[in-house]
């Protein structure tokens, strides 16, 4: 008994790491509605600053602590306020949790560009001691605290006890949860909604910023994946505390790094079950609680009771466009797509040809999300995940049973599909951000138990998949697997298509619209969900599996990390989750994005060698565009890119669809208008309505219903 | 979420320096300028020039910062171009090619399709997807092996595919460094801590298994293991506590920094009176960074350390043209300076009408390729796809803040074991004659 109290002691300190985050977390869901998993990235900017002007320009430390966590911490929760979440209040959690994932993605690369790239080796103290044995204990004690863990503790017990007190006995407290529930009904009060919105994210932001340099000691160098690590480990106190009680979550963190440190020590160091389990265990905790802990089980997403208010989202370009236009649409995608395979085949070389190859094989795993977000209304965010289950699958089933990789492929997208199935019906109960929250831990979990064990992933040498060979046609050529790749595509394409079309697609419409209404009229939610889930995985497995035969390998970290599943659903969010060619885009961007920016990048540093007698202001400039930016450049156009998705979450290429085609039908109008006779290919009579839905099916389709929580059209 | 690849990597590096005791390949090169210029018909090979490229992690947002690779490699180049070149051409290092995410692969393509390179060098990447493609072309690719696509096998055997001091890796190979070392830090207790990421804790069962093998004889047991923690770990206390207790008075360790500073943090705390082995710490920033958090730690490394008395030629030039180009003198830009070095060898030993595969024969007939003593030798003929038959690697001590060769003598600052032999001190060698 005593050994266990000496190992929850030890725990303490670890639990209050975690509770500080969680704390801050919570502080921002509460006063914004927003499940901020960019709070580790604004704590990383921080920390760099703090860095910068202690360590490089070596200022005192009150001035430096000062202007990171008091001044740079709230400027950029006023700064995100302004720019992007006071016009994000009236909408959905999913819509808030991809802006934030954006900030996930944009953030630390805009912090490179701004502080260069170079390693922040030995991040400095908030404090000035190094150690309390010889001040808080008797020296040589049992238990000894450093500095930096007193003060995260003393921090960690402050802000809880500040929280406390604002919400609990403070009119702006109560404010900043109203302004959450309903914006609209606070002003009607008479409150500046967006003052007190205001004030919340400068006060979340200067959490970050505190979290941010008091943390950053506990990393050799300042990296923002370490910040996101705790914090994702930190989101079971979030949910202990059911993303609303500040106490509560202080308690869960606490008894997690108590329980973390509990299994460190009686678990046998060397097993299998340690081996699995102690790096998981927020993760398990974290899906746990989720589905088990009560006022998490059937958690909703606080839904605006003025949402009713906000007019429609706009009709789908599909459903504005004639006949006519139709037809020429569909035929202007299948000529562009055959122009790609004649490029592919005869133009690109074979760099450019592994590129597009990479990214006709991610649309596939984009496809999944299309189905997942965009006809089921749910964010995933294990889609990688997926991919990497049918990509072990693949390989297993090559190497083990000697099968034909085409079929083994298809193989692993079933058993993928299986496990999305078996995912899907505890987690079913969960919407929104709990959803969302339940795959992200999913993701985790298989990155820590299943990854490393040598028969899920073959330990240190990725497993090998040969490429197919279909009759006379050998894939191992870089050209026929292109052909192959796109054709699958196609066909997840088309299969994505069918259900959106079909009953499947249909039942999950009028979910989205209304889960009650739907299930008045005989649909059941749970079975048309699952299956978008099943489906969803088995076209993600697809994809992984067909990555792992281009690669040659199924390799985890070079292709199904769970951090690209996050990129990967911001980038198909943006462009669209419900458009097939929005999920193609996706992929291609992914991977062509930043080739043509490094190209842009380089022109500028051969214009400086080419004109030696440039100004030297001039040359200066130009010298300041690195080729070297292009990745993070991309990172932040892609980051930016979900940003919008509160504006439009039809996504980008729905908007300028939709532009182009009224642009489109209002030429055509003028023109029939000024014909003589009324000839036309179009079923319609001319002085009908362009707007008017043509009779194809997508347009009977209802319109997106705004869903309260989902947010997604 | 950094990727969890390089690890371990020095500690493996330490296990795949391939030894032998055949002929030394030449050690001083013929000038550019009385070498014969023929003709050759070889992709990248103009008149004028040979076209390399290489590829490196430099923005990969999940880690790697491997820029100095190239650096390295442009040195060596600038001094083979002052020397006249070779075989009437001189080196161009023409493309530096960033893997980004995910396209290591595509890189790789590119400097073959776009970048018309002779050969590839150097290859620093978190991930070497690239790798079939080069050895499917037969391109002399040389690179750092940190990844397990660079070693060969019986069937397959990657003989184009050359790393800065072997390319076999061996995860969980046995090696008598450990109990050894153990031994003379006066220890009998051992702790061992790993992630539980495959290369991680492969290389940790590697040190328990040498410990059981040559423990006994060095008076040396495994007091503590873990090799479950999270990649990245922030908390150490229990561990060490459990080491504390159980008498451990030696740790080493298959993490990366994060991990060996935050181990490294939690014994002083703790106030563990154990002496550290950190394989993979020679990094002198980090030492400067740590102040005396590793002082009298030990650090591992395959060449000849720096600060080696006496030093042999090939350190001496290494440094002299690292101080004339103003590049940093560090393992990473040591590593492109190896890459090379190995690759101007194997041209000129393929001879004035030079191809790919010469150059790759003429490589893999090197039985001693020591880089001019900056190496302790390697067997080309078998680095590919076994183990060496010794262990020979180079230790130092942190002492005041500096790296400080231990167990060396002048001009000889490698400890040379037998692998299958019953543990004995090492000899202290040049490299292997």
């Amino acid at each position: 008994m005593i050994e266990i109290l000496e190992l929850a002691v030890r725990g303490v300190p670890t639990g209050c790491v975690f509770a500080l985050l969680a704390v801050g977390l919570v502080l921002t869901y509460k006063t914004s509605g927003v499940f901020n998993l960019a709070f580790g990235a604004q704590a990383y900017v921080s920390a760099v600053v703090f860095y910068e002007v202690r360590k490089e320009h070596e200022w005192p430390l009150l001035p430096a602590a000062l202007l990171a966590i008091v001044v740079i911490g709230p400027l950029l929760g006023l700064l995100l306020d302004r720019v992007l979440f006071r016009h994000l209040r009236t909408s959905g959690s999913v819509a808030k949790l991809v802006t934030s994932l954006g900030l996930l993605v944009a953030i630390p690369e805009l912090v490179r560009l701004a502080f260069g790239s170079e390693s922040k080796k030995n991040p400095p103290p908030l404090w000035y001691v190094e150690r309390t044995d010889q001040w808080l204990w008797p020296e040589g004690s049992r238990f000894v605290l450093d500095a930096g863990q007193v003060t995260t503790i003393l921090a960690t017990l402050v802000v809880v006890a500040g929280l406390g007190v604002l919400f609990r006995s403070t009119a702006l407290g109560l404010r900043m949860r109203a302004v959450v529930e309903s914006p609209r009904m606070v002003e009607l009060n008479g409150i500046n909604a967006e003052r007190v919105s205001m004030v919340s994210w400068m006060l979340s932001s200067f959490l970050a910023g505190l979290s941010g340099v008091l943390l950053a000691p506990l990393f050799a160098s300042l990296s923002p994946f370490d910040f996101f690590t705790l914090l994702v480990a930190a989101l079971a106190a979030t949910a202990f505390g059911r993303l609303s009680s500040i106490p509560l979550t202080l308690l869960g963190g606490i008894l997690l790094g108590v329980l973390q440190a509990i299994l460190a020590g009686k678990l046998p160091t060397d097993s299998i079950l340690a081996n699995g389990l102690r790096p998981a265990l927020p993760f398990v905790v974290l899906f746990a609680l989720l589905l088990f802990w009560p006022g998490l089980r059937s958690a909703r997403d606080a839904a605006d009771p003025l949402a009713g208010v906000d007019p429609p989202p706009p009709p789908a370009a599909a459903s504005i466009r004639t006949r006519f236009l139709t037809v020429g649409t569909r035929a202007f995608a299948v000529t562009v797509s055959a122009i790609g395979l004649l490029l592919g085949w005869f133009v690109l070389d074979s760099f450019w040809l592994g590129l597009v190859t990479s990214g006709v094989i991610l649309g596939v795993i984009m496809l999944s999300i299309t189905v997942i977000t965009g006809m089921g209304g749910m964010i995933s965010l294990c889609q990688a995940t997926f991919a990497a289950i049918g990509a072990f699958t693949t390989a297993r089933v090559v190497d083990s049973l000697g099968m034909s990789v085409i079929v083994a492929i298809f193989v692993g997208a079933v058993v993928a599909a299986a496990v999305g199935g078996l995912l899907a019906l505890p987690v079913l109960r969960l919407e929104g951000v709990y959803l969302a929250l339940a795959t992200l831990a999913f993701a985790l979990m298989f990155q820590s138990v299943m990854v490393p064990l040598d028969w899920v992933s073959g330990g240190t040498t990725p497993l090998r998949v040969p490429r197919p060979v279909i009759g006379p046609v050998d894939l191992a050529e870089n050209r026929a697997f292109f052909v192959l790749a796109a054709a699958l595509l196609a066909l997840a394409g088309a299969l994505v298509y069918v259900v959106k079309r079909g009953t499947t697609g249909r039942f999950l419409d009028a979910l989205r619209g209304s889960e009650y209404a739907a299930a008045s009229v005989g649909i059941s939610a749970t079975r048309a969900k699952v299956i978008a889930f099943s489906l969803s995985a088995g076209i993600a497995g697809l994809g992984g599996g067909l990555l792992a035969c281009f690669y040659g390998a199924a390799n985890y970290d070079q292709s199904f990390n769970f951090f690209y599943g996050l990129v990967w659903v911001v980038l198909v969010v943006t462009a669209g989750a419900r458009s097939v060619q929005a999920a193609v885009i996706s992929g291609l961007g992914f991977f062509l994005i930043p080739e043509f920016l490094q190209r842009l990048f380089e022109i500028p540093g051969r214009y400086v060698a080419d004109h030696p007698d440039l100004p030297a202001a001039v040359e200066a400039v130009l010298r300041t565009i690195k080729p070297e930016y292009s990745l993070g450049v991309a990172f932040i156009l892609f980051g930016f890119g979900a940003l919008t998705y509160a504006k439009h979450p039809e996504g980008i290429i729905e908007v300028q669809t939709r532009a182009a085609l009224r642009k489109v039908m209002g030429a055509l109008d003028r023109t029939d208008r000024s014909q003589p006779t009324p000839a036309t290919d179009d079923a319609r009579p001319p002085d009908e309505d362009p707007a008017a839905p043509a009779t194809d099916d997508d347009a009977r389709r209802p319109a997106p219903v705004r869903t309260g929580g989902a947010g997604v059209p | 979420m950094r990727l969890r690849v390089p690890a371990c990597a020095a500690v493996l590096l330490l296990l795949m320096v391939a030894c032998s005791n055949s002929e030394s390949a030449p050690r001083t090169a013929a000038r550019g300028e009385d070498e014969e210029k023929v003709a050759v018909d070889a992709p990248g090979v103009t008149d004028s020039e040979i076209r390399v490229g290489g590829v490196a992690s430099i923005t990969n947002p999940l880690g790697g910062e491997y820029a100095d690779m190239f650096r390295g490699v442009e040195a060596y180049f600038q001094m083979v171009n002052e020397d006249g070149g070779i075989h009437g051409r001189e080196l161009t290092l023409v493309a530096e090619r960033d893997d980004k995410v995910a396209s290591n692969n595509a890189q790789v393509q590119a400097l073959l399709a776009q970048d018309d390179v002779f050969a590839v060098l150097p290859v620093a990447t978190l991930l070497f997807t690239g790798a079939d493609t080069l050895v499917e072309r037969n391109v002399p690719t040389f690179g750092w092996t940190i990844n397990p696509e660079w070693q060969g096998t019986e069937e397959e055997p990657k003989e184009n595919l050359f790393g800065q001091a072997g390319s076999y890796l061996c995860f969980d190979c046995e090696a008598p460094i450990w109990p050894w070392l153990a031994q003379e830090a006066g220890a009998s207790k051992v702790g061992v801590i790993a992630y539980n990421v495959a290369q991680s804790s492969e290389c940790a069962e590697g040190i328990r298994k040498s410990i059981e093998r040559w423990g006994p004889e060095a008076g040396v047991e495994v007091g503590f293991i873990d090799t479950s923690l999270s990649f990245g770990t922030t908390d150490l206390s229990v561990q060490v506590s459990q080491m504390k207790e159980a008498g451990v008075d030696f740790i080493t360790s298959c993490v990366d920094l994060q991990g060996v500073v935050t181990l490294a943090k939690e014994v002083k705390k703790q106030n563990l009176d154990a002496t550290q082995f950190i394989p993979n710490g020679y990094d002198q920033s980090v030492v400067d960074e740590f102040g005396d958090l590793f002082e009298d730690s030990y650090v591992l490394t395959f060449f000849a350390p720096f600060e080696t008395e006496e030093k042999p030629e090939g350190l001496q030039t290494y440094l002299e043209w690292m101080e004339r180009t103003g590049t940093t003198k560090s393992e990473n830009s040591l590593n492109g300076w190896l890459n090379a070095a190995l690759f101007v060898q194997g041209l000129r030993d393929a001879g004035p009408d030079f191809n790919r595969q010469k150059v790759i024969d003429a490589i893999n007939k090197m039985t001693n390729w020591d880089a001019n003593g900056l190496l302790c030798g390697v067997d080309w003929t078998s680095a590919h796809d076994q183990p060496s038959e010794n262990v020979c690697s180079a230790i130092s001590k942190v002492t005041d803040g500096a790296f400080e060769p231990v167990f060396a003598e002048p001009g000889k600052p490698f400890l040379l074991w037998e692998r299958d032999a019953p543990l004995k001190d090492p000899e202290v060698v040049a490299g292997v004659d």
